[in-house]
């Protein structure tokens, strides 16, 4: 069993970037469909970074590359302890610092753009971080531990107990994933009036690491997604892979479909879903 | 010998401060203060290495002449606000210095002649963990001083009516640290009382400390909401001596647990409450900002609102479903969420600060109110990392200010370059502060699984909201801070006091060694301390947690000497939509090859989270819930049907 742990960690570090790309290259083909486009092959993303890595060094300062190395390692880091089965909030907090780092790295630029993608990824984190620390208090309200490793030995999924906090979850994951309406601080997509905002001032190796920190991330909040769904029965698994791809799906229509809103919007909403959903699953939950 | 130890840290300062008023030169008072202080240093960490192992001792002290001076000081600090309050003309304090008298009269010869206390003093783990925050962060904020009030003393020498009054301000510093000793080690109520009244007081002189109008208004605004505090307690002392016939600490926090003398605890916390700085009297410890800054790094980390916070942990067992428990939750998570949200909008650095005290202070509250083992736990980590953290970043503005002229968090663009060293302090103190792996953090986290046990959800969700905004403000002023660009030249270097300097550096391996030391701390000193009080403690907050967030802090430590700033890339330019100019100025050249200026503010979202929108609900919703928990402590005695 304990076996098991390591080698979950292992596959995420190891199998995680490559399955981030691959959906990172499958979302932007189907977007393309979407828009009547070809769009370019599967493997597009690695053909990116892959040639970001081959790139000069350059950059605006010296500190900046320090800080997004520190963000890669957290983010990877915050998976490990998540596949693990370790505590949930602890993967959560650490995801947070994570994020922290990109800020401060794109705040050291000192540069118009990428200090208000920064400043607007700031304010992204203040709008979902309620959620983030209120999830695992509904699991934990539910199954009395944090562990991420206890969905698996309990014959019920955390989505029967949960399934309001979970309609917030796809919420909260379109800001987290930076996805239309909520792709503020900045965006896959080119019709940002902030040029690339937080990113504006990467390049090369360190915008590599960036790209490679939102493949990980991304796998990350698939296993989010999929702890809802997985139980002790063995099909679960299958159900929870179901559940993923349907909600990225989903993502990216909406992403497709919403035009950018203000972060005023953003706020009230997510401030608004995340209360609403969490105190009426949380009446359920005391009455049943 | 431990109790000879307590006596000096007591009488030493005090000696100290005589010497500060005695000694009119500069030079010779910078030197006394650092030996003073580094004495009082060494004495708390002789202390502390004596007890720690110690589950605690009760003295047999009884002694008639402390007993006398103790009354003697309180009629000495009447009298002083007395004589302020007829100077200044300030008639509601003098109503109120004139009412405390009064309660301090009839319980001195009316109630505390019939009551003998047997241990005055005592030190037990939670005693001595306060006593080292004292001990060592106070003489380094005072070794601070001397090279702050060097500089004070040269920008403010020329304006009219200045006159030269460091002596008085050294001695007030010295003073304040003498009652917190006090507080930390009295058993005795009365005398507790004594320290507690004396921090108020001195802490009044020092915000009074400028004489400036705006000095004088701030200062009255504090005396009158902390005398409204210190009626709460001497009533509260009176109440207990005439129900209980006791007032020694341990024998009424006993009778406390069995739901009995609900109404005095309740006034003793509304006390501490107050003293922290809880809503809805707030304002007096941002008004305490026009003192100079080494008062407000005092105030804020080791002393005054600390003594608040510990008294309302020393009643925990008390409190929970209850009353007065509750109240305490309600006012501390309130507190915690609308001083985040205010600080939000705040672009002055100090005041920013400020809101944070105040926000983590209810923090602290809230986890003294639900008294659980596990939420004790986290409210003394609060309070240690708060204390580490908090002076440090006062000391860090303070010097950021006088270097360049301004404590707006705007005016510190660029800080980095200017200033390098400084900046680094001030971002591994920011850092401290709101994110995991480091202290604060992660006694948040430990306050949100003890909250979740506790069962109370609505403290939860004003706890999770008010956690992301406290992300946000921070996270702002901490990019800042970080901002890198261009070659500005450095302003630091042979210009910032050595005092200074070493303050700085010093509370920064502190702050840095109490995270990595985390785990050593909670099972040598908390837990032990926890399961003596209540006899149990089952932990939480599992040490493995704790290990893995030391060690990232160690990760992040290494990550910064071996890549900090070790970058050989080829340097550019940013981008500014047209050929630049100038990196420091962020000119460009525009469409008429003039140059353009770049400017960027931070947000501040003052149409959402101004003081001026937030703090009249916040008050009023405060103040109700103190009402009616005091009026259902009266009708019902305080203990509550469920």
């Amino acid at each position: 069993m304990v076996m098991i742990k390591y080698i979950a960690a292992l596959a995420f570090i190891v199998l995680g970037p490559f399955i981030g790309a691959i959906v990172q290259g499958i979302d932007r083909k189907i977007t393309a469909r979407m828009q009547g486009r070809v769009g370019p092959p599967i493997l597009q993303p690695i053909y990116d970074v892959k040639k970001l890595f081959a790139k000069e060094d350059a950059t605006v300062n010296g500190v900046m590359d320090f800080y997004i190395i520190l963000a890669l390692f957290f983010a990877v880091f915050a998976g490990v302890i998540f596949f693990m089965g370790g505590n949930l909030l602890l993967a959560i907090f650490v995801l947070t610092l994570s994020t922290l780092f990109v800020i401060v790295a794109a705040y050291s630029a000192r540069s118009p753009y990428s200090d208000l993608g920064a400043e607007r990824e700031a304010l992204q984190v203040m709008c979902y971080e309620p959620f983030m620390v209120l999830m695992p208090v509904a699991m934990f309200l539910v199954y009395g531990s944090f562990e991420v490793a206890t969905t698996v030995d309990i014959a019920m999924p955390l989505i029967v107990y949960m399934p309001l906090i979970f309609i917030s979850l796809i919420f909260i994951l379109t800001i987290k994933l930076r996805k239309s309406p909520f792709d503020l601080s900045t965006s896959h997509h080119a019709h940002q009036e902030l040029v690339k905002g937080m990113t504006t001032e990467m390049s090369g190796k360190t915008f590599a690491a960036f790209e490679i920190m939102e493949w990980y991330e991304t796998v990350l909040f698939f296993g989010l997604i999929g702890m809802f769904f997985v139980s002790s029965a063995w099909w679960s698994w299958l159900v929870a892979i179901g559940a993923i791809i349907v909600c990225y799906l989903l993502e990216i229509i909406i992403d497709n479909n919403f035009a950018r809103v203000k972060w005023q919007t953003t706020l009230k909403w997510s401030w608004a879903i995340t209360l609403l959903l969490f105190v009426a699953n949380i009446a359920i939950l005391s009455f049943i | 010998m431990a109790l000879y130890l307590i006596g000096f840290l007591i009488g030493f300062p005090v000696v100290a401060a005589a010497l500060m008023w005695i000694a009119r030169n500069a030079k010779a008072r910078a030197w006394l203060a650092f030996i003073c202080g580094t004495v009082i240093a060494i004495a708390t960490l002789a202390l502390a290495f004596l007890e720690v192992g110690n589950a605690g001792t009760f003295y047999v002290f009884q002694n008639e002449y402390a007993d006398w001076t103790s009354f003697g000081v309180d009629m000495l600090l009447g009298l002083i606000v007395l004589v302020y309050a007829i100077k200044y003309k300030k008639p509601l304090a003098l109503v109120l210095a004139l009412v405390q008298l009064a309660g301090s009269i009839y319980f001195e010869f009316w109630i505390y002649q019939g009551i003998s206390v047997l241990y005055s003093l005592y030190i037990d783990r939670l005693s001595l963990i306060l006593a080292v925050i004292v001990g060592i962060i106070g003489p380094i904020i005072i070794i601070y001083a001397v090279g702050y009030m060097r500089d004070f003393d040269r920008h403010h020498r020329s304006e009219p009516g200045y006159k030269d009054r460091r002596h008085s301000f050294f001695a007030l510093m010295f003073i304040l640290l003498s009652a917190m000793f006090v507080v930390a080690f009295s058993n005795n109520l009365s005398w507790l009382f004594t320290g507690w009244e004396v921090t108020t007081i001195c802490s009044f002189l020092l915000i009074a400390y400028t004489k400036t109008e705006e000095a004088i208004h701030n200062a009255f605004v504090q005396i009158v909401l902390n005398l409204i505090g210190g009626i709460a307690f001497i009533g509260g002392l009176i109440l207990i001596g005439q129900d209980a016939g006791t007032i020694s600490l341990n024998e009424i926090i006993e009778l406390g647990t069995y739901g009995m003398l609900m109404l005095p605890i309740g006034l003793i916390c509304l006390s501490g409450l107050i003293k922290a700085a809880q809503m809805p009297v707030h304002r007096w410890l941002l008004g305490a900002m026009v003192a100079p800054t080494p008062t407000s790094a005092l105030l804020h980390s080791s002393t005054m609102v600390k003594a608040g916070v510990f008294l309302l942990i020393k009643l925990a067992p008390c409190l929970g479903n209850n009353a007065p428990g509750l109240m305490v939750i309600a006012i501390g998570s309130l507190t915690f969420f609308f001083c985040s949200a205010m600080a939000i909008s705040e672009s002055n650095g100090k005041r920013v600060l400020a809101y944070s005290t105040i926000s983590n202070l209810g923090l602290i509250a809230a986890c003294a109110g639900i008294g659980t083992p596990e939420a004790v736990w986290a409210a003394i980590f609060l309070m240690i990392f708060h204390a580490c953290t908090k002076g440090l970043l006062f000391m860090c503005v303070g010097t950021a200010e006088h270097h360049i002229g301004s404590r707006n968090i705007e005016a510190m663009d660029n800080i980095f370059v200017k200033m390098p060293g400084l900046a680094k302090c001030m971002a591994i103190g920011m850092m401290c502060m709101f994110i995991a792996p480091f202290g604060m953090l992660v006694s948040k986290w430990a306050t949100i699984v003890a909250i979740i046990d506790a069962g109370h959800i609505g403290a939860l969700i004003l706890i999770a909201f008010g956690s992301a905004m406290t992300f946000f403000f921070w996270a702002k002023w901490l990019g800042k801070v970080c901002a890198v660009a261009g070659r500005e030249p450095n302003i630091e270097r042979n210009r910032v006091n050595r005092s200074e300097k070493a303050a700085l550096f010093t509370s920064v391996a502190l702050m840095l060694v109490c995270c990595v030391l985390f785990p050593v701390i909670s099972g040598g000193v908390v837990t032990p301390y926890l399961v003596d009080y209540y006899g149990w403690y089952s932990m939480e907050m599992a040490t493995g947690n704790l290990v893995i967030t030391s060690s990232m802090i160690v990760i992040i430590i290494a990550f910064f000497f071996i890549f900090f700033g070790k970058s050989n890339k080829r340097k550019t330019t940013i981008y500014l939509a047209g050929v630049g100019q100038s990196l420091n100025r962020r000119t460009y050249r525009g469409s008429f090859s003039q140059p353009v200026e770049a400017t960027q503010r931070n947000w501040y979202l003052e149409g959402w989270f101004s003081a001026k929108r937030l703090n009249m609900p916040a008050i009023v919703l405060c103040t109700v819930l103190i009402v009616i928990a005091f009026g259902v402590t009266i009708w019902t005695g305080g203990v509550l049907p469920w």
